[in-house]
């Protein structure tokens, strides 16, 4: 039991006491059972008061610290840390949030939220009455780090991994590496094409002996936590021996019978079920597409490499992080939006790019010959009626940049962009004045009237009521509507669904704190790099990638961590063993124990995450969760309800 | 003279900075940070609350700073400045840097602040942006770190009076400039942007009428460090209810010699006039932008948020601001949606001053070189697969030294230069 206890109320700069009265919060707390000094202060966080509260404990004999002020996901280890440099036990210390949960909540009821302020401040002293002194966990950290994902991202990260001398484990569902990048020609910032960009980074990573890539891999299940994550993968065959060029695997290709539409074009082209990497794509080799295969044996008569007897295998392996790089899609436009589906000659930015990429000395679509081209913005992106409110960053100068290029390249071409207003942010600005000098026409529609693209006879027109020419009705007919579409969260990643990670209100992976720990999940140990996060272009991918690898070296460059103490323990004298925590728990921590006659359950130190599922379900009341006791619940109780 | 070789010299104490510093520090190397400010913290310790989520700006960067201020395997030195950087050996660097006195002694100072009451100078305090005074022996500001006074040797009158009243004797006349030489092997840019001198555009009158500030000036009235506790106008301290938003003052406009986008001031801008209708209930706020470029994560939605609060958005270009005798500014402008000519009225203009190179770094450099790009930031030669590297092997960047960028951009460039940083040294020892 505490008997000297420090509070310390934070005005937080006019955050907390613009509408909490943070003096009556003063007053109604410093006579608390235990409290033995109250103070209040502008900023806690500061480091001069960090100071002071170092000086006062000591000086006060003070033996448990109470801070009101913001959220403890915020604070909570900046202040265990100053309690434990003034010697005190870091669970010593008890954080009451009265700014998200007091006065942002109550911004239009001050006394209500003084009133609230003050029950929260005295529930945290009771807390900290009862606390106990908690030591952390120690666990060991394998040196070793999984990354899923081998575009450029995830390749990038690794090698940055792997040259601080960590093992790194690249998991890649396709058969080969480049993700989007190995998609697209011509880059922005430095006109490097995809596949030089993508051939410098698989040299890098099959060079590096610390990195081991699986290609056609994903991780079937995964257990262990921060530190030891078991990851079990299924490696998928491609069914071809010898990865070299050959004149049979040609032979082999061309008799296959089954054509499906090739993804890598967006369906421009089709592929049979055995194919080759496209440029850009690495490494260069065949396979079999095992989904589509009819095993009809056509290859195997032609070419000697194909090997149907390739079984899929399952490795397992241990790391003691986890870089999730999984990339985005491209959205797709619904049925009739903007014409696509219904209308000829109405594509999308990315299907462009492959069409570029494939046409030669002419850019033709479908037989015709391309002259005039609409570009239709925000596609997926900043939707009134639809689910995606978000920009998508990358778009306004990727059109532009592709728009650009085609000109250099098809000097006939002339270019039509229907904004809604153009956001080459940055350096990226250059590109939109470029285009400008070059003729590109520039017409911005308003939020709430975008443009109508229209068919009449076998001509294709595109309607727009334009800012730029006080309101003018513009109609363009043209020879290819081009919808500028967004990023949109890649669907069906095994790895999200396995470690739960947390999704944001526009479907990507979720950071902890976009400023604070921009690259870390909730899940300890699981870092996000890369557009799973959000739209982000090639730069502030690898920025973020890199960012990443950072932090996940940091998991595992000492060799050992420090854990939470905050977990379940059972007292095995009243415990019965009926299976009900054991059932309840979601991280599979109870393990059930038999010595002698007696059959327990124990929760295991490094797995638990001190959720406290198992608590209420226990009959016999056996259980208590680390740092909230029964007796700390109770007392806490008793304050917030009390008048 | 204390320990001359470090694993990595950090120049910049701004948030790109300490965060590089701390990701270092935190795999075990030693890190020199050097800052030639009297506070770490950069721009964003002064700022109110940062876009998109509205967080308090001092909330993230006291504690990284503090975090920073204590870490084991950090030195700090402030009021510091870089002299030189050049090869030494194959790979290492030595740095020279100039320590300028404080004539206080960190150590002993508690921050009491009785030498700012004796202190009888007064002069226009640099971290309000010149709105408010401050004494010649000062604190630099409430959050400072180290929060310790400094004498402005340059306004003391050497009278005395701070010495008599100190009561742990900390202030110390007779200190001079330290030369230190320093062995790295690797050094880390962060040396953050300047503002634009909104000056160079004479027909928004800025420095001429009262009622026309800088956007930085404003987020000082808006922070939690306020000179003020309101927001009020300079000319006549008149609370303002009709505030216009000037966008791109010194962006996007060849005139200046400037024709990129500075990425910021369009959601700092649209963070103010929110903060200002919580703080000023009954006012108008209007936003004059060309574009209006809310990109990032969550600054769609916060647009659109501001526009569901009210906030006025007009497309169109200010061509002219004129003073009426009451203080009062008539705008005059092109709205682009009708494309006529307009004029409006407003008691209080705030310049939304875009981003330009701060090029103090190519100055360290004088063996080696350090190549800028076109806009005068510092060159990153690989752009794609290693943003923070430099012409110089060795020598990486973080942060906007290399261009403009929002606080979530510059930290994850940070975290970029960090590995690259560390990846050197492991390969160099």
């Amino acid at each position: 039991m505490k008997k000297k206890i420090g509070v310390y109320i934070c005005h937080c700069g006019g955050n907390i006491s613009d509408y909490v009265d943070v003096e009556k919060v003063y007053a109604e707390v410093r006579n608390e059972k235990g409290v033995a000094l109250a103070k209040i202060t502008m900023f806690a966080c500061a480091d001069a008061n960090q100071k002071e509260m170092e000086a006062d404990i000591p000086e006060k004999d003070l033996d448990g610290v109470v801070v009101a002020s913001c959220s403890p996901q915020l604070h909570l280890t900046t202040f265990r840390a100053v309690v434990e440099r003034a010697g005190l036990n870091k669970y010593d210390y008890v954080h009451a949030n009265i700014r998200e949960q007091g006065s942002w909540a109550h911004s239009d009821n001050k006394s209500g939220a003084t009133e609230n302020a003050i029950h929260v401040v005295k529930a945290a002293i009771a807390k900290v009455r009862n606390a106990e002194s908690l030591e952390p966990i120690k666990i060991s950290s394998v040196k070793a780090v999984a990354v899923i994902g081998a575009g450029v991202s995830g390749m990038r990260s690794a090698i940055a991994l792997a040259k601080a001398g960590c093992k790194v484990y690249i998991i890649e569902r396709d058969h080969f590496v480049g993700g989007r990048v190995a998609q697209w020609e011509n880059l922005f910032s430095t006109n490097e094409t995809g596949e030089e960009i993508i051939k410098r980074l698989y040299n890098d990573t099959i060079n590096n002996d610390n990195i081991t890539l699986y290609t056609g891999a994903q991780v079937l299940s995964q257990s262990g936590n921060i530190g030891s994550y078991r990851l079990k993968v299924q490696i998928n065959p491609g069914f071809v021996r010898n990865s070299v060029y050959s004149y049979e695997m040609d032979e082999a290709i061309s008799v296959c019978p089954i054509k499906i539409p090739d993804l890598f074009n967006f369906g421009f082209t089709q592929r049979k079920a055995i194919y080759r990497n496209h440029s850009g794509q690495l490494p260069i080799m065949a396979v079999i597409d095992d989904e589509n295969c009819t095993r009809c044996g056509d290859c195997e008569k032609v070419c000697k490499d194909i090997d149907f007897s390739q079984q899929k295998k399952e490795i397992n392996i241990e790391v003691g992080s986890v870089l999730v790089a999984s990339g985005f899609d491209t959205y797709t436009p619904k049925n009739n939006e903007f014409g696509y589906c219904v209308i000829d000659n109405v594509i999308t930015l990315p299907q462009l790019k492959r069409l570029v990429a494939m046409s030669d000395r002419h850019l033709e679509y479908k037989g015709n010959r391309i002259k005039n081209i609409a570009y239709i913005y925000c596609v997926g992106s900043r939707q009134l009626d639809g689910e995606n409110k978000y920009c998508s960053r990358y778009c306004c100068t990727a059109a532009i940049h592709t728009a650009t290029e085609i000109r250099r390249k098809y000097k006939e071409i002339n270019n039509y962009h229907f904004t809604r207003g153009v956001r080459t942010y940055g350096k990226q600005e250059i590109y939109y004045s470029e285009a400008l000098k070059m003729g590109d026409v520039f017409m911005q529609s308003f939020d709430n009237e975008l443009p109508e693209v229209l068919q009449k006879g076998n001509k294709t027109f595109v309607k727009i009521k334009d800012i730029l020419t006080e309101q003018k009705e513009l109609k363009l007919q043209a020879d290819l509507v081009v919808l500028v579409t967004s990023m949109v969260p890649r669907d069906g990643i095994s790895v999200n669904d396995l470690f739960k990670l947390p999704k944001g209100r526009d479907g990507f992976l979720k950071e902890i704190h976009l400023k604070l720990r921009p690259v870390e999940t909730v899940i300890d140990g699981i870092t996000i790099a890369g557009c799973c996060q959000g739209p982000m272009n090639l730069t502030e991918s690898v920025n973020s990638a890199l960012s990443a690898a950072t932090k996940s070296y940091s998991y595992v460059s000492k060799g050992e961590l420090e854990l939470e103490p905050i977990i379940a323990k059972v007292d095995k004298e009243a415990c019965t063993w009926c299976d009900a925590c054991f059932k309840a728990c979601p991280f599979d921590a109870i393990i059930k124990v038999e010595e002698g006659f007696k059959v327990f359950a124990r929760v295991s130190d490094s797995i638990c995450k001190g959720c406290g599922m198992c608590l209420p379900v226990c009959p016999k009341d056996a259980i208590e969760l680390n740092s909230y006791t029964n007796r700390e619940i109770e007392e806490m109780i008793d304050m917030l309800a009390s008048d | 003279m204390g320990k001359v070789t470090y694993d990595a010299i950090v120049v910049g104490g701004g948030i790109a900075g300490c965060e590089a510093a701390l990701n270092i520090a935190n795999n075990d190397f030693n890190v020199l940070l050097i800052e030639k400010d009297l506070s770490v913290g950069g721009k964003m310790i002064l700022l109110s609350k940062v876009f998109p989520t509205l967080d308090c700006s001092a909330c993230i960067t006291t504690p990284k700073i503090s975090e920073m201020a204590r870490h084991p395997n950090i030195t700090i030195f402030t009021g510091s400045e870089l002299q030189k950087v050049s090869k030494y050996g194959d790979n290492l660097f030595e740095v020279s840097i100039v320590k300028n006195p404080r004539y206080v002694n960190i150590e002993d100072c508690t921050g009491c602040q009785l030498c700012e009451q004796a202190c009888p100078v007064t002069v226009p305090d640099q971290y309000q942006l010149d709105m408010v005074g401050r004494k010649a022996a000062y604190i630099p500001f409430s959050i400072a770190n180290p929060r310790v006074a400094a004498i402005d040797i340059d306004n003391c009158t050497l009278c005395g009076a701070c010495e008599k009243v100190c009561p742990t004797k900390c202030i110390d006349f007779t200190q001079e400039k330290e030369e230190w030489i320093i062995h790295v092997k690797t050094v880390i840019l962060a040396t953050g942007f300047n503002l634009f001198n909104p000056e160079m555009i004479p027909r928004y009158g800025f420095g001429l009428y009262k009622n026309v500030v800088t956007s930085m000036q404003m987020e000082r009235q808006l922070a939690p460090t306020r000179p003020f506790h309101t927001v009020l106008r300079p000319g006549d301290g008149k609370v303002p209810d009709r505030i216009a938003y000037i966008l791109c003052t010194g962006s996007r406009d060849a005139s200046v010699g400037n024709t990129m986008c500075s990425q910021i001031c369009c959601m700092y801008s649209i963070k103010q006039a929110q903060l200002l209708m919580g703080a000023l209930p009954m006012a108008d706020v209007t936003i004059y932008y060309i574009d209006i470029r809310a990109f990032g994560k969550g600054f769609n939605e916060f647009y659109e948020q501001a526009l569901g609060m009210g906030v006025n958005f007009v497309k169109g270009k200010i061509g002219k601001i004129s003073e009426k005798k009451n203080g009062d500014l008539v705008l005059r402008y092109e709205d682009v949606c009708s494309g006529k000519l307009q004029e409006a009225e407003h008691d209080m203009v705030v310049l939304s001053v875009g981003v330009v190179a701060n090029q103090d770094a190519q100055k360290y450099f004088t063996d080696l070189t350090l190549k800028k790009d076109r806009h005068h930031f510092v060159q990153q030669v690989d752009p794609l697969l290693n943003p923070s590297k430099t012409s110089i092997e060795g020598v990486f960047v973080a942060g906007s030294v290399s261009g403009p960028m929002d606080i979530p951009d510059s930290i994850l460039s940070a975290g970029a230069a960090s590995v690259e940083a560390i990846n050197h040294i492991i390969q160099f020892s």
